[in-house]
């Protein structure tokens, strides 16, 4: 007996067009299925369904049903659901309930009646799962975004549940920790429907696939069905990684030299890092959780000082960070984007159609996805036109279609002469060369080229 | 020390300076207080300290012209406002002025203390029955360094965009998308927590380690704290 079934389900948010258009699928116990189609596409909100908070806590117009494991989503809350159901949303920021780990981790248990001395070994087993025991004591607003992802993961592997479902859940994690927590996922034997922009890594663990477009179910299909389907219908969605191009010879842009920082003082994030960028090259950080790119990238960007050694920057910066909720400061988009030029709305019109936010202009910035958010902080950013672009994980919420959209923004943005750093896992935008930090910047000093 | 009675000391503490009419006993407490405050990080407990002090200096400050004692000697005689009548400042007025500003002084750093010291899990843990409203109560204490946390990232997203905030308007400006986020991220953590199976019935606890004696000890004291100030101070 299939452990979900869906049937004609249509929902629309209050005074929004609809979200899903009569989708109808069924999830076998064992199943894993990756959830793909573009940003906004409803993937979101069809798993917010199969977790019962659409139409409980979100309200709207909800026709058709959703059944999990004999619960109907229209009667049961989500509450009751959970234990059989786990989900991860797509913002660790936004789901961290306690403020140490291990808590964190054991706050599902509790709540789920688990037998008090069956709690903490679970916890560890989860945060082990997914390679945090280190992180059992610490607290949770001292965690990097990667790290936090990885805590909001062993928390739903805690509940042992029978449906996972995975909104985006590797966005922030480096390699390595992606094919950790797939591993664990896999080894879980649960239902797991995944949704995430990196196609291939989704589908090497998926046995089927279902693609949404627009609300509408537009393929549901066996794994290699649905890559043909892709490689045919949607060729961006199977595109390997981008390969490094070879760097270019331009004046310097930004000059580090011995760059040395650490918040605490028995923790260095890093020690004496040498950089050089040069106009016209896009240069990509790479390295795991923790490992120091965004203090680098926030040094660079002149947003954090260097404790030690010398950071030299000719002309000007600009610097998106991780969280594009930082970006929303004024009242409609076209502001936003204006506010770093001046109130100039010609240009800020310009920079939101460079983005293909042009349609947005007059929407309040909150009231637009967490990839539109993304790409309007873009916007916001780069409409000065800064010599160096310094970007932290910016292709998170962006689908494989803006994913390579971007990536021709950037080598445009590069070939005017000026230079662009990332601070990225995803080898998905273009770069002339890559950089891999270390844990520690001592033991894997910068410069050292990584293959791609 | 356990959170629980750690939390019932200050808790006391608070209250002990509400209920004594004694200066020096408030300004005793106040400074007991602002000494555990200093076990803080020096990088998160400026802006409990700053909150906690200014509130306590604004009322000594204010209210010897706000409020009128027709005791005491006067030590400045000033003019007559409509409505609020004479400006005179006296002995009785400073006295009294001292005392209530030591005693929100003395409030403010006890919750400073609860919020920047005591492991909030713990509490919530402890709470028992009463677990919900102690998880509502944990969640709005970390509402503070959150939106600190938010206005440091907002002032950064600006100046990332080489836009300088210049004066205290320039920075006004990111407290309505400051409350905005934080409204945003409410509700994000509500769901959240719904999906965790909050509020199901049948709720445990993961095990904790037994109070200590000194533990045990810091009930007696809150209350007989609480009796003395009351009673004799």
């Amino acid at each position: 007996m299939a452990l979900v079934a869906v049937d004609g389900l249509s929902f629309s948010y209050p005074s929004a067009p609809p979200a899903l258009r009569d989708v109808s699928l069924g999830l076998e116990p064992g199943e894993i299925v990756a959830l793909l189609g573009p940003s906004g596409s409803g993937k979101s909100t069809l798993i917010r369904a199969l977790a019962g908070l659409v139409p409980h806590f979100h309200g709207g117009r909800f026709a058709g049903r959703v059944v999990v494991a004999g619960l109907d989503t229209r009667r049961a809350r989500p509450a009751e659901l959970a234990g059989t159901v786990a989900t991860v949303f797509q913002d660790p920021e936004d789901q961290v309930i306690m403020t140490v780990v291990a808590n964190e981790v054991a706050f599902g248990l509790e709540n789920l009646g688990v037998a008090p001395r069956e709690i903490w070994p679970r916890v560890e087993r989860a945060l082990d799962s997914v390679d945090a025991l280190h992180l059992w004591g610490r607290k949770t607003t001292e965690l990097s975004g990667g790290e936090l992802q990885r805590v909001c993961l062993a928390s739903a592997l805690a509940l042992e549940p029978r449906l996972l479902l995975l909104d985006e859940p590797t966005s922030q994690l480096d390699p390595e920790a992606a094919a950790l927590f797939l591993a664990a996922v896999e080894r879980l034997g649960a239902t797991v429907v995944l949704s995430e922009h990196r196609v291939a890594r989704a589908l090497d663990l998926a046995t089927r696939a279902v693609f949404l477009d627009g609300g509408r179910l537009l393929l549901d299909a066996p794994r290699a069905e649905a890559a043909e389907w892709l490689s045919a219908e949607r060729p961006l969605y199977t595109r390997a990684c981008v390969e490094t191009t070879q760097a270019l010879s331009g004046e310097t842009v930004l000059a580090l030299s011995g760059v040395s920082f650490a918040y605490r003082e028995a923790l260095p994030v890093l020690d004496a890092v040498d950089l050089e960028l040069r106009r016209g090259e896009i240069v990509a950080l790479e390295g795991a959780n923790g490992s120091g790119k965004t203090t680098l990238a926030r040094i660079a960007a002149g947003l954090l000082e260097a404790q030690k050694g010398t950071v030299e920057l000719r002309g000007s910066a600009g610097y998106l960070s991780q969280d594009p909720g930082r970006y929303l400061v004024k009242e409609t988009a076209l502001e936003e984007v204006a506010l770093a030029v001046n109130r100039d709305e010609q240009k800020a019109r310009v920079a939101l159609d460079g983005v293909g936010l042009g349609w947005a202009a007059d929407r309040h910035p909150r009231d637009l996805s967490s990839g539109e958010r993304e790409r309007l902080a873009l916007a916001a950013v780069a409409v000065a036109e800064p010599d160096l672009l310094v970007l932290d994980e910016p292709t998170r919420g962006l689908d494989p279609e803006r994913k390579a959209a971007l990536g021709s923004w950037l080598q445009e943005y590069a070939a005017g002469g000026r230079a662009v750093l990332l601070a990225t896992h995803d080898r998905g935008l273009p770069a002339n060369r890559r950089i891999g930090l270390g844990v520690d910047s001592r033991h894997a000093p910068l410069g050292a080229r990584v293959g791609v | 020390m356990s959170p629980g009675p750690a939390a019932l000391l200050l808790a006391a503490a608070g209250t002990a300076a509400l209920l004594a009419d004694r200066l020096w006993m408030v300004a005793l407490l106040t400074v007991v207080l602002l000494a555990v405050c200093l076990h803080a990080p020096a990088e998160r407990r400026g802006v409990y300290l700053f909150g906690a002090l200014s509130t306590g200096l604004g009322v000594l400050v204010l209210s010897p012209f706000l409020w009128s004692s027709p005791d005491g000697t006067i030590l400045w005689e000033g003019p007559t406002i409509p409505v609020l009548g004479p400006l005179d400042v006296t002995t009785t007025e400073l006295v009294e002025a001292a005392l209530n500003g030591f005693r929100l002084a003395a409030l403010g750093l006890a919750f400073a203390a609860y919020a920047l010291l005591l492991d909030h899990d713990r509490l919530v843990a402890a709470a028992g029955g009463a677990r919900r409203s102690a998880l509502a109560v944990a969640l709005a204490t970390r509402l503070v360094p959150s939106l600190e946390r938010d206005a440091v990232g907002l002032a950064e997203s600006v100046r990332g965009r080489g836009v300088r905030l210049e004066g205290a308007r320039g920075y006004a400006t990111l407290l309505s998308p400051l409350v905005a986020g934080s409204l945003e991220r409410a509700t994000s953590l509500a769901e959240a927590m719904e999906a965790r199976g909050f509020g199901r019935p049948g709720v445990t606890r993961a095990p904790r380690p037994p109070w200590s004696v000194r533990d045990r000890l810091a009930l007696p004291l809150a209350a007989l704290l609480v009796v003395v100030a009351a009673l004799w101070l």
